[in-house]
C-alpha cells in the first residue's frame, strides 16, 4: 500500500466502479464531485495557481504535514481506507462483463454475491458513519467525539465530501433497507449488544478508533452519533425527494438490473467500490493543501 | 560501426528504465520532502508552537453581508471561510511560524506593509502579513470577485496588534 500523501492521490483511478458509481449519483448533488485526481492537479485545482515554483512549496508543505502522526490525517486515512476494504478481483470481473457504459448484473456475476443481512447492513451504515465523524475530527482538529461540530459542519459539507455522504445515504441506506432507513438503523443499534457489535467485520476494521473505550461504549458512542446525525440524513432524503425508486433509476445509468434484485444490487456495490476510500482520499488531500498553502 | 554501438547501448539503457519504471512508482517532484519528513525525529509541527484555539480571538468577526466560519484548528495553525450569500469566497489564517520558518523569508524580501506589518502577495490568490516576526496571517481568494484590495482590507481587520504581544 502506498505510503505517502502524492502516491495515495497519484494512484487514485479516472474510471472504474467506484467512480461510475458516484457520477451516476451527481444528479442528486449536481455539480458537487469532480473526480479530480493527481496530486500535482489537486493542488491546481484546490488553490487556482499555476506557479511551479509555489506548486512545490505547497506540496513539500502537505507532505511534511500528512507524515507528521500528530497531525491526524494519516489515521483519517487509515479510517478511510478500513472502512471499505474492497474486492478488487470482483470489480474487475465485472468491468470485463461491460457491454457499452453498463455492467450487466446477471449470471455468473451474481452468483458470486451475496446480499447482507439488514442487520449487518444497519451496522455497517452507522459505522460507516461514525468514521466519517472520527475522520472529520483527525483533519480539521476538533476534539475526536466532538459530535455537535460534526453536526454542525455537516450542514456546511461540500464537493467530494457532500457527495461521499449522498453515496453513504443513497447506497447503504435508501437501497439495501429502503426507505425508512434510519428507523431500521435505530432499532437495529437499540436492540444489538456489544457481542452483535465484535462480530461485525467493518466494526473489527476501525474499531479502535471509534471512541468509548470498550465495546459497549464504542456501541453507545455509534448510537449517539447516529441519534444526532439523523435529522440532518432526514432532511437530506426530504430536500431531495430521495427514494429507493429514485436512486435506483440513478444507478441504472451504470448498472443493468432488474428491479427486484435490489439487495443484490446493495451488496454488489458495497463489495466492488470504495467511495469513502476514494472520496476521503479526495477530501483529506484538499484540507492539506489548504493548510499547507496558508503555512508556507 | 561506433553509432551503431552506441545506438545499442542507448536502446539497452532506455529498456531498462522502461522495465523499472514499470515495475515501480516513478519518480516524483515530491520524493526529498517524502525521505526528510518520514526521517528520524523528523516532525512538521514543533512542541512549542501556539496552539490553535489561541488564534480564534484575533480573527475578524463576519457582519450581515460575510459569514466567517471556522474550519481548521491545528497545533500552530487557525483557518476560518469566509461566505458571502453562501458562496466560499476567502480563506483566511494564522500560522505560528516557527513550524515552519522558512515561511518568513519572503517578508524580509518585501517593502510593502499592511497596518504596519510587513506584507506580502503570494501567487495569484494570497496575501499575507508577518506580525511579530512570528505569526503569518493570510487570506486566500477562492472567487476571482474578492480582489487583492479586498485582502488587504480585511487582513488590517484583524487583531493584528493583539497577536503581536502573544507570547
Amino acid at each position: 500500500m502506498s505510503d505517502s500523501i502524492f502516491e495515495l492521490v497519484d494512484n487514485l483511478p479516472q474510471n472504474n466502479i467506484t467512480t461510475m458509481m458516484l457520477k451516476s449519483l451527481d444528479s442528486i448533488v449536481p455539480g458537487e464531485w469532480e473526480n479530480t485526481v493527481g496530486f500535482v492537479d489537486t493542488i491546481r485545482k484546490v488553490t487556482g495557481e499555476t506557479d511551479e515554483e509555489l506548486i512545490q512549496q505547497i506540496g513539500d508543505r502537505a507532505v511534511w504535514l500528512y507524515n507528521d502522526k500528530s497531525q491526524g490525517y494519516r489515521r483519517a486515512m487509515w479510517l478511510y481506507q478500513m472502512v471499505d476494504r474492497s474486492d478488487k478481483a470482483l470489480g474487475s470481473a465485472a468491468l470485463a462483463n461491460k457491454v457499452g457504459n453498463k455492467i450487466p448484473l446477471v449470471g455468473g456475476l451474481l452468483s458470486k454475491i451475496t446480499p447482507n443481512p439488514e442487520k449487518a447492513q444497519a451496522l455497517d451504515l452507522s459505522i460507516k458513519l461514525v468514521v466519517e465523524l472520527v475522520a472529520f475530527c483527525q483533519i480539521n482538529g476538533i476534539p475526536g467525539d466532538s459530535i455537535g461540530d460534526f453536526v454542525g459542519a455537516l450542514g456546511d459539507y461540500s464537493g467530494e465530501s457532500l457527495m461521499r455522504m449522498a453515496a453513504l445515504v443513497c447506497v447503504d441506506g435508501l437501497i439495501p433497507l429502503g426507505p425508512d432507513f434510519i428507523l431500521k438503523a435505530q432499532s437495529t443499534l437499540s436492540g444489538i449488544g456489544p457481542k452483535d457489535l465484535e462480530s461485525n467485520s467493518t466494526f473489527q476494521g476501525v474499531s479502535e478508533s471509534i471512541p468509548g473505550g470498550n465495546s459497549k461504549g464504542k456501541l453507545d458512542f455509534i448510537g449517539e452519533s447516529f441519534g444526532s446525525v439523523k435529522g440532518w440524513m432526514a432532511d437530506f432524503v426530504n430536500s431531495k425527494n430521495l427514494s429507493p425508486e429514485k436512486v435506483m433509476k440513478n444507478l441504472q445509468g451504470f448498472l443493468e438490473f432488474s428491479d427486484n434484485k435490489l439487495d443484490y444490487v446493495a451488496a454488489f456495490i458495497d463489495v466492488s467500490t470504495n467511495y469513502y476510500e476514494h472520496t476521503g482520499t479526495q477530501t483529506l488531500a484538499r484540507r492539506l493543501i489548504e493548510r499547507a498553502f496558508d503555512e508556507i | 560501426m561506433i553509432s551503431l554501438r552506441k545506438y545499442l547501448v542507448a536502446l539497452i539503457l532506455s529498456s531498462c528504465l522502461l522495465f523499472t519504471a514499470c515495475s515501480q512508482q516513478a519518480p516524483s517532484r515530491f520524493d526529498d520532502a517524502q525521505q526528510q519528513s518520514t526521517s528520524k525525529g523528523a516532525t512538521a509541527v514543533v512542541d512549542t508552537s501556539q496552539s490553535g484555539g489561541t488564534f480564534n480571538r484575533y480573527f475578524p468577526d463576519g457582519n450581515s453581508q460575510y459569514e466567517r466560519i471556522y474550519s481548521q484548528e491545528k497545533k500552530g495553525f487557525a483557518e476560518a471561510k469566509l461566505k458571502a450569500e453562501g458562496k466560499e469566497i476567502a480563506i483566511l489564517s494564522i500560522s505560528d511560524t516557527t513550524n515552519n520558518p522558512s515561511a518568513i523569508a519572503k517578508f524580509k524580501e518585501s517593502s510593502s506593509k499592511i497596518s504596519g506589518y510587513p506584507a506580502v502577495t503570494q501567487g495569484t490568490s494570497g496575501t499575507a502579513v508577518l506580525v511579530g516576526d512570528r505569526y503569518q496571517v493570510k487570506i486566500r481568494s477562492k472567487d476571482s470577485s474578492f480582489s487583492e484590495s479586498d485582502r488587504q482590507a480585511w487582513l488590517s481587520k484583524f487583531d493584528l496588534r493583539g497577536l503581536s504581544k502573544l507570547k
